[in-house]
């Protein structure tokens, strides 16, 4: 497999390292009255999609960006590739 | 206790392999100091590094030769680029904070690391072996720069001329990477048996 | 007499003579021979013995296809088995024998089997061998094996070197027949970075086994010029004797070339490499396949496939057969009768299944249109076919041509569907290619030569322009297309005899409707249920012909009944090639710490932790088991000083205006209020509540940090602490980068280690308790200016400092280290004493950190900070992670003090059965305690705060063994932790 990254261009997956499903970057809110529930949906409950899959890959022998890679399960077709860093702060994620 | 100094010991100190157009040497002497980007301090670190040493910051996968000559930077994250001058002491990240101030992080990668270069018209045959960047020079054009895996071990390679890389890899295992090198570099061997029939 | 049945011409070099033998028997050959083209000069007919049956089998195919010529290449260590005769180039000195014979090769004793037939149909083994269910591994397994099979490997370690490789291009050409030649030359000249790859040892396909012309050339000749100007452009590789063999993702192909096969042992370099080829397009040119016709006793040697009769005459130049025979349902098996007659060789009959008129009339040849060849005679090679009707014709060959099917294999890699063309009767590339990929010539149904060479030319031309690239104005190479046509024609009723389709594996066209009467109507089904297809040749020649017996059977046509799914590999490839250079010591890289020469010059003993070798012990002089070496080690650094490598401890330079925040938020006790010049323990939780890792953080100055952790975990932290940075807090100016490979570390344990160390450290910088408490941390210089870093931390539980030092000067540093500390008897410790120190101390490592146990489990409970959130913090709180009756870490004695601890071992109450609901813990770690003077072990038990002085048995079944044991406290030693701060 060959990951188009932002900035490097195309690398071999060898370089890379996965982890899943790219909502791990919703960490849910610590505070929150039902907290336990929320972080177990957030550790545990994940979609399988036989399709369009946005998932975490780990740039590891390369310049150690998590990338967002949106890759078709079936096809393995990859249409996007967003460093995740981006990703977490469009959505939000602060302080 | 006056009478004890320690000496420093180079795993690649002399290491020469020349055969059939590729030359294999150990680099030793230089100081490799990684320089972090402080998050917003973007626009200072250019500047900073522009009055330091006369050249703007190398965006990941580039390298730049400061304006005297003396230092390499080297372009390898977006917020994280590497330096590389002769060594003179054991403190050489103070030299570079010495210049930028606090406008970056600066961590000593001098020892973390271990440096050959390869050279020759056969190197990129030889590192086609174990290196799955294409480094045609279209591609990985000279000044290039890449960090990689070659044989399981990270590696930053960069294209210092026409035939020739320098290589980097994590000191502490220096001697599966000099293994890894030496066999591409043999296994490329002609034998003269060896012929198109036609 | 040798070589009997060479003939003028072809492509060989009668210059170079090869010796070679099979069997032990000395035959001659010529350098551009195959071994079975060299059997066929030296008229060797039968060569081996079928799968099943023990049928004498003949040589069928002059390619990779071939499913019956399998041999064993060469000697010794050497020895290959199931080589396949048509694809090993032939070489001074080969050594080839047949396999799967008892006896002899000739007088196969195996060959009773074939009586038994009648009961050794499709599905035997699944009927047969089901009852008594004990005797299948006993008896039934072993004769099978015995009895079936193929060539037998060596069984020695294989002396031949394997590499790997990695390519680039614009155009990747499979294939370097007439229309991968044309698609070739039209890509390098356009400039493009074009990679040929090609099975075969010579270029040009078909133009080599025929007598067609290009551009009014010898086919061959222009073949040849064709390769000499692509081997002349700089933008072109090409790569003889290289199948590519998958298509993977992203425009990956996998491709195997074979470098020395060709040559006598002992050549240097990789006997083979593999290739991952990065190609932006691909032109797959890999031509057709010939098919045969299922007929009564279509096996036998001497029956072989039309085009490669021809390939032998007109290539190599060697008869098949003095007077041979032609069975076909098409035009081009006239080619073959055309091609031989002129070379001299006596046609005996043309059999065309087609009722029309014959498209030529050869000399002497019998012509039979609307013919059937319904059984053949000869016992070791044929002598004679006999025609529907009974009329009978001598012949010492059969070519057979049941038209061609085009070779759609590497278009079904990402499961793309082949499509049915009645035109030609075959398979063609379906719609769904890989991406990049385009099909040219006979591979995609333009099986004649004008148009596969036109075809070659422009669908280049195309796909150059879809990469940007100018495709010059030149001409396609000119050839005519011959006649083409054919009839689907698949099988001669059997009757009472046997019709073979897949010759590897012995299945008939009886075994076929078997297995369709017993419910098995989907090929997938069809294939596992006859093995049909199976093996090394994967069905080339058999899968469509078994189709379309499958349609007939079940009234479906052929395209309705569609093919299995091809996979990779397109040809066999050695595990060998596969593994490359990772081999033995090779397997994986080594890593080794700054003081690894000193510790070999001293005798350590090494031991592998991950990719690092770390000293495990230092024997000495007379110490003959490793406990008297560790006891030693331990005694003597609590006694006076030991010094231990740490350096393989994880350490990542943390910095940035938010590090401590940073800090505080991955590790589960605070880090906010941790003053510079000092260190803290941390433990670090995975976000599902569970301990991911400890270590210590050191403040070094503001906004610094080194943070270390467990070596085997170095990676993982750094994997996760990059996410938390990354992904959840974006905002936080934090910066990481590894240390680990950049500092020699070594911790100095003992009562004496302030003393050793005052020799060494540089006046300036004072390290007396006062000034340099326990957990402090700093700069400082040692012998006379090198630069180091301090740190009062101690896993050991004595007072201990670790000490760093830039790598280069770790090997200097442990001399320097052992030289000062020779007045105290100084020792170094290796991994096994530092092990025992940290159990009588009750710290723990990955044995207790094993990813099933939390930081309450451990008795760290109360560091997981209430006043603030980390990762893990919320999940840790789950009621089953603090559940009252959860296993804890607590201490465990023998109590008859002389017996031993095992590890793994569980624990259980007294009297109750050894079974899992009364599991109660487990033992996590043991050693022998030196101090105490026996066995002690940490491990977890229900309740096990509330049960101190209770004793429990330690079952481990694994070893048999059971051992009453006493609940202590974890800490066995200074569990005020006097030591250390003294």
């Amino acid at each position: 497999m060959i990951i188009n990254h932002p900035l490097l261009g195309p690398r071999d997956a060898a370089e890379f390292t996965y982890l899943g499903d790219a909502c791990l970057i919703e960490r849910p809110d610590p505070e929150a009255e039902n907290a336990i529930e929320v972080f177990h949906d957030y550790v545990y409950l994940r979609d399988n999609p036989a399709g369009e899959h946005r998932e975490l890959w780990f740039h590891e022998h390369g310049d150690r960006s998590w990338l967002v890679v949106t890759r078709n399960t079936l096809t393995h077709e990859i249409s996007k590739v967003e460093l995740a860093r981006d990703v977490a702060l469009s959505r939000g994620r602060g302080i | 206790m006056a009478d004890i100094t320690l000496t420093a010991r180079e795993p690649f100190d002399g290491i020469r392999l020349e055969t059939q157009g590729v030359t294999l040497s150990g680099v030793t002497g230089k100081a490799l100091v990684s320089a972090a980007i402080p998050n917003g301090g973007e626009a200072r670190f250019a500047k900073s590094l522009q009055a330091a040493y006369g050249v703007s910051l190398p965006a990941p996968g580039a390298t730049t030769l400061s304006r005297d000559g003396a230092t390499l930077l080297i372009g390898l994250q977006r917020d994280q680029i590497f330096l590389m001058f002769d060594r003179t002491d054991d403190w050489p990240e103070r030299s570079v904070s010495g210049k930028l101030g606090d406008a970056t992080c600066v961590t000593d990668q001098s020892d973390g690391w271990v440096m050959a270069r390869i050279a020759g018209p056969r190197c990129r045959k030889a590192l086609e072996r174990i290196c799955r960047l294409d480094l045609h020079p279209e591609v990985f054009a000279e000044g290039a720069v890449a960090r990689t895996l070659m044989e399981h071990l990270n590696v930053i390679i960069w294209r210092d001329g026409a035939e020739s890389c320098q290589l980097l890899s994590p000191r502490s295992s220096a001697s599966s990477f000099l293994h890894a090198l030496e066999t591409s570099i043999l296994n490329i061997r002609q034998s003269g048996t060896f012929q198109l029939l036609t | 007499m040798s070589q009997q049945s060479r003939i003028s011409g072809g492509l060989i070099d009668r210059s170079q003579t090869h010796s070679f033998t099979f069997d032990g028997r000395r035959y001659e050959g010529h350098a551009g021979d195959t071994l079975a083209s060299a059997l066929v000069a030296n008229n060797v007919r039968l060569v081996g013995r079928s799968f099943k049956y023990h049928r004498p089998r003949g040589i069928f195919t002059a390619g990779s296809e071939e499913p019956n010529a399998l041999v064993e290449l060469r000697s010794g260590a050497r020895r290959e088995p199931n080589t396949r005769a048509t694809a090993a180039e032939l070489f001074e000195g080969l050594e080839a024998a047949s396999q799967n014979w008892c006896g002899s090769l000739r007088h196969d004793l195996l060959a009773v089997n074939d009586l038994f037939s009648p009961f050794l149909s499709a599905g035997f083994y699944y009927k047969t061998f089901m009852w008594p269910k004990a005797f299948w591994e006993r008896l039934y397994e072993p004769i099978i094996r015995a009895a079936a099979g193929l060539g037998r490997l060596s069984g020695l370690p294989d002396p031949d070197s394997y590499d790997h490789g990695y390519l680039h291009c614009d155009i990747l050409v499979i294939g370097a027949g007439p229309a991968g030649l044309a698609a070739a030359m039209q890509a390098g000249r356009s400039g493009a970075r074009v990679i040929v790859a090609d099975e075969d040892f010579r270029m040009g396909g078909r133009l080599n086994a025929e007598t067609r012309e290009v551009d009014g050339m010898a086919g061959a000749a222009w073949a040849d010029s064709a390769v000499a100007e692509l081997a002349a452009m700089d933008n072109v590789r090409l790569f003889p004797r290289t199948t590519v063999f998958g298509v993977y993702d992203h425009g990956i192909y996998g491709a195997l070339e074979r470098r020395t096969d060709h040559l006598r042992d002992g050549e240097d370099g990789p006997r083979q490499v593999l290739w991952q080829i990065q190609a932006k397009r691909a032109i797959l040119a890999a031509g057709a396949i010939e098919r045969p016709i299922a007929f009564p006793g279509n096996d036998r040697p001497g029956v072989m496939l039309a085009a490669s009769v021809r390939t032998y005459v007109n290539r190599y130049a060697a008869a098949p057969g003095k007077r041979i025979a032609v069975f076909t349902n098409n035009d081009d098996g006239w080619r073959t009768a055309i091609d031989l007659s002129a070379k001299g060789i006596g046609i005996a009959a043309i059999v065309d299944t087609r009722d029309t008129e014959p498209l030529t009339d050869i000399p002497g040849a019998a012509i039979v249109m609307g013919g059937r060849v319904t059984a053949t005679r000869g016992r070791h090679g044929l002598r004679s076919i006999t025609l529907a009707g009974g009329r009978t014709i001598e012949t010492d060959c059969l070519a057979i041509s049941g038209g061609w099917n085009p070779n759609v294999h590497l278009t079904c890699h990402h499961r793309g569907r082949p499509e049915w063309r009645d035109d030609i009767a075959a398979f063609v590339p379906g719609p769904e290619l890989p991406a990049g990929m385009t099909v040219t010539g006979a591979a995609n149904g333009t099986l004649t030569l004008g148009a596969a060479l036109a075809d070659g030319h422009n669908r280049t031309s195309s796909t150059l322009m879809g990469l940007g690239f100018r495709s010059g104005g030149a001409q396609p190479p000119r050839g005519d297309d011959e006649a083409a046509s054919v009839s689907a024609f698949w099988h001669v009723s059997p009757g009472k005899g046997r019709a073979w389709l897949d010759l590897q594996n012995d299945v008939t066209v009886k075994d076929l409707k078997l297995a369709h009467q017993e419910g098995f109507r989907s090929v997938e089904h069809m294939k596992r249920y006859t093995t049909l297809g199976m093996a090394t040749d994967q069905g080339k020649t058999a899968n469509v012909p078994a189709l379309a017996i499958m349609a007939e059977c079940t009234g479906r046509t052929i395209a309705e009944t569609g093919t299995t799914i091809f996979r990779p590999p397109y040809t066999p490839v050695p595990i060998a090639a596969f593994a490359g250079r990772s081999r033995g010591a090779h397997m994986r890289p080594v890593r080794l710490t700054p003081s690894h020469a000193w510790a070999e010059e001293q005798g350590a003993a090494f031991v592998e932790t991950g990719l690092w070798l770390r000293a495990q012990w230092y024997p000495r002089d007379g110490e003959t088991h490793w406990r008297q070496s560790v006891d030693r080690e331990v005694v003597q650094t609590r006694n006076s000083v030991g010094i231990c490598d740490v350096a393989t401890l994880g350490k990542i330079d943390i910095q940035g205006r938010d590090a401590a925040q940073f800090l505080n938020r991955v590790y589960a006790n605070g880090f906010a209020k941790l003053a510079v010049g000092r260190a803290r323990y941390g433990l670090m939780l995975r976000e599902d509540g569970i301990v991911m890792d400890d270590g210590t953080a050191a403040h070094l100055s503001e906004n610094h940090y080194l943070m270390t952790t467990t070596t085997a975990n170095a990676l993982a932290v750094f994997r996760h602490l990059e996410f938390c940075r990354q992904c959840l807090w974006p905002n936080l100016d934090v910066h990481l980068i590894s240390v680990t490979d950049q500092w020699a570390q070594y911790a100095v344990a003992g009562p004496n280690a302030r003393k050793l160390l005052s020799k060494l450290v540089d006046q300036d910088f004072d390290i007396s308790n006062e000034a340099f408490p326990f957990m402090a941390c700093g700069e400082i210089t040692v012998c006379g200016g090198t630069r180091a870093r301090l740190f009062r931390i101690s896993f050991s539980g004595e007072l201990a400092y670790e000490i760093a030092v830039p790598a280069r000067y770790g090997d200097a540093m442990i001399r320097a280290l052992m030289a000062a500390g020779e007045e105290f008897d100084a020792v170094p410790y290796g991994l096994e004493a530092l092990n025992v120190m940290r159990i009588e101390k009750g710290h723990v490592t990955g044995a207790e950190l094993e990813g099933r146990t939390t930081a309450r489990d451990v008795g760290m409970g109360r560091m997981v900070s209430a006043d603030k959130d980390c990762i893990g913090k919320t999940l840790s709180q789950r009621p089953v992670l603090v559940a009252e009756d959860r296993p804890v870490l607590m201490g465990f004695i023998p109590v008859d003090r002389s017996q031993t601890l095992d590890a793994g071992a569980h624990f259980l109450s007294s009297g109750v059965a050894a079974v899992t609901e009364n599991d109660e813990g487990w033992m996590s770690s043991v050693c022998h305690s030196p101090i105490l003077g026996h066995a002690i072990g940490l491990g977890f038990i229900k309740r096990g705060r509330e049960r101190v002085g209770e004793t429990v048995r330690a079952a481990d079944p694994l070893r048999g063994k059971e051992t009453l044991v006493e609940i202590v406290s974890p800490h066995f030693l200074d569990p005020e932790g006097e030591r250390l701060r003294g």
